[in-house]
């Protein structure tokens, strides 16, 4: 055996504690140890869990209000600006970008074009913007990065000059939070509706099912958008934003209350559901008190799972025009505008936070996978 | 055969009863569109310069029949659909909606229906392919181009392939037809034409419903290769692409056949956005349209109950046919 081969034969070696650590591990210590062991699942994680923490913190990690308020207008259409530490006039330890300036003469035709000039505008540190809340409680205007004068654009800038790096940051806390919303509303009703179906059986079953598989006949978009055409004209960003949300959860609870009705059907005629009827509980009180805590970690799971599908509805519906809109960023609304031939012309910035969003989604899908493999006992291999 | 014929008529009865239900539901969803179509139809009149009076507004509303109760005109609407093949009248262009859909719901058809084919002819022998080399770097890459179905959808893929065919070739590669056939009768010349810039939407519209179609495909061979049947044929000197067709392969179907109804059901789902993107003139970027700016309810309803009757005629067919395919079914039908 070589050395190599006795190293990484140490590690899984189970003494007896570890052993008796492992029979009285809880449910959670067990499906953690699993998932940990899963390199792909936990790199997602890490890879999710930061996208989160940048869409909580987006208003301090993005230099300019994400809005038309925090618009360049000097700089439209404008190409994204690398910070750099050197030029043709030599190196800084501090990072910097050139300059631009509004030109037209007659080498332009006379028309107006934004060119770069020579001069050095340095990156800062915590400089002072736009005001905003934290977490929509502290009253801030930090951002943690700018530069010393006028506007620095990372990943360039729209058609009205806003800064497409803030609003990609803004975009993915939106994202995830209509995304959270709308998985929350079907788990509500998923519960109700497959706990019901499943704890009572019989024709309210029968109904039940019938009308889950009428609502999943249906193709979902089709039938997102025809309910989302219902908003009018006249509603605000916010009111839409939850209308957007609560139509996600209304429609999108099929698959996981067919699941919950399963998982209660298998456990119902159990001993332990036997007992608490003979002692008296009422059906509320054992779907909630006995039949859920013994399916928990599926839910967890099946919530993960549908999360990409929310994010990737409410993507659609916004990018067609039927879902969020302008002042609110959202993946779906940044990309409204780019099928026009002169963005896929001249301003290919206006697609970068596409693979972030792809990373995103992928993220979920493997920490959806991770997990449920981590919580079927079955898997398992000892 | 008296088994098999109940058999037919109880799944008969179930996709009806599916139909009936849809329609209710997608009858009610249009109900509740604010303002009704004689309301919109006279305050078009009274930007027309007609004086317009409320009364104006109810004779309409009894010419249209609008001021029966809610069920009659659902039973009305549905059984004009089903037995005179009438999908309504159209709200904003005033005329018969089959009329108005007809050509651009079968282009709706002839693409998912191609994208459909597309899935199948890819996903069943890649994904044979990729249980067999479980493990290698085919699979690997296999699976990643799986989970990219998901995370990537067909708009976005849609999106990326225009973008590089603009900044690469210069065209946009949007579009049903060409300039000279854009609104030409059908003729054979036109169909080709048809048929030579319909690849790229049919092969966007199938990209996630392949994609999942491949894993579902690979799960179902994995599961089957290790049993000792397979084994056991492999022991007589079957082996290669011909024992795994003839063995695990036809195992696996039963579960393939039966998600057809699905993938139609995926594939119809990106069909509009996919449209807005590519710019098809086809049913799909109607049903946006009738939404998002003419607000035609009637369009709307109409062109969602023909994609699901379109689901719920597939389900049913597959059901029937995997019930005549599948020998463990048949043996119970016809003894």
């Amino acid at each position: 055996m070589t050395l190599l081969a006795r190293l990484r034969s140490r590690r899984p070696m189970a003494p007896a504690q570890s052993k008796e650590d492992y029979y009285t591990a809880s449910q959670g210590q067990l499906v953690w140890q699993r998932f940990k062991s899963n390199r792909t699942a936990r790199a997602a994680l890490y890879i999710l869990l930061f996208f989160i923490f940048c869409g909580i913190f987006a208003p301090v990690l993005s230099p300019y209000d994400p809005t038309a308020a925090g618009r360049n207008a000097d700089y439209t259409n404008g190409a994204p600006q690398i910070p750099q530490f050197c030029d043709d006039n030599g190196c800084s330890w501090r990072p910097f970008i050139h300059g631009v300036e509004r030109y037209r003469g007659a080498d332009t035709n006379f028309r107006w074009v934004t060119r770069q000039t020579e001069d050095r505008n340095y990156l800062t540190f915590l400089p002072a913007g736009s005001d905003y809340r934290l977490l929509g409680l502290i009253p801030m205007n930090r951002h943690i990065f700018g530069v010393e004068d006028g506007f620095i654009h990372v990943f360039g800038t729209d058609a009205q000059g806003k800064d497409i790096f803030s609003r990609t940051l803004h975009a993915i806390g939106v994202s995830i939070a209509v995304g959270s919303a709308g998985v929350m509303i079907s788990f509500v009703l998923a519960l109700i509706i497959g706990g019901v179906a499943g704890y009572f059986g019989g024709w309210v079953d029968t109904a039940l099912q019938a009308l889950m598989d009428t609502v999943k006949t249906v193709p979902t978009i089709p039938l997102f958008m025809a309910v989302a055409a219902f908003i009018p004209d006249t509603w605000s960003a916010e009111q839409r934003f939850f209308f957007i949300s609560l139509v996600l959860g209304l429609l999108g609870w099929g698959t996981l209350a067919r699941r919950i009705r399963t998982h209660v059907l298998a456990e119902r005629s159990a001993d332990y559901v036997l007992a608490a009827q003979m002692a008296g509980a009422g059906p509320g009180h054992v779907i909630r008190r006995h039949l859920l805590p013994s399916f928990t970690s599926y839910i967890i799971v099946d919530l993960v799972i549908s999360f990409p599908y929310m994010v990737l509805a409410e993507t659609s519906l916004s990018f067609i025009g039927l879902g969020l809109n302008d002042p609110v960023n959202s993946l779906g609304v940044m990309l409204q505008n780019v099928t026009r031939v002169d963005v896929m012309l001249n301003y290919h910035w206006y697609f970068i936070p596409v693979p972030i969003f792809v990373a995103i989604v992928l993220a979920f899908v493997f920490v959806g996978d991770g997990l449920r493999d981590a919580a079927d006992p079955y898997a398992e291999k000892r | 055969m008296a088994a098999f014929a109940r058999f037919v008529a109880i799944r008969f009865a179930a996709a009806m009863a599916t139909m009936l239900l849809v329609s209710l539901i997608v009858f009610t969803l249009m109900e509740l569109v604010p303002g009704n179509c004689a309301e919109r139809y006279i305050a078009y009149k009274a930007t027309q310069g007609y004086v317009v009076t409320d009364a104006d507004i109810r004779a309409e509303e009894i010419r249209m029949g609008l001021d029966r109760p809610y069920l009659v005109r659902w039973l009305d609407w549905i059984s004009g659909v089903f037995f005179r093949f009438q999908l309504g009248e159209s709200c904003l262009w005033r005329v018969d909606v089959g009329q108005l859909i007809g050509d651009k719901l079968l282009i709706s058809l002839a693409l998912s229906g191609g994208a459909l084919i597309l899935t199948y002819l890819v996903s069943v022998p890649v994904g044979v392919a990729s249980a067999a080399l479980r493990g290698g770097w085919l699979d690997g890459s296999l699976r990643i181009l799986s989970y990219l179905g998901l995370a990537l959808p067909n708009f976005l893929l849609a999106l990326a392939i225009m973008l590089v065919s603009t900044v690469w070739f210069g065209d946009t590669l949007t579009g049903l037809f060409s300039e000279e056939f854009r609104d030409a009768p059908w003729s054979w010349a036109r169909f080709l034409d048809f048929l030579s810039n319909a690849w790229l939407p049919i092969v966007i519209l199938g990209w996630s419903a392949m994609a999942i179609q491949i894993q579902t495909v690979r799960a179902l061979m994995s599961d089957e290769q290790g049993k000792l049947y397979v084994t056991a044929a492999r022991a007589r000197g079957l082996s290669g692409w011909r024992l795994l067709m003839r063995y695990p392969a036809r195992h696996a179907l039963g579960p393939v056949v039966n998600s057809v109804g699905f993938d139609l059901n995926r594939i119809f789902n990106d069909l509009p956005i996919v449209a807005a993107v590519l710019i098809l003139t086809e049913a799909g970027s109607m049903l946006l349209e009738a939404l998002a700016r003419s607000n035609d309810q009637q369009l709307a309803g109409a062109i969602i109950l023909s994609m699901t009757i379109t689901i719920v005629v597939l389900n049913f067919l597959t059901d029937v046919l995997l019930a005549i395919i599948d020998p463990r079914v048949r043996k119970g039908f016809f003894k």
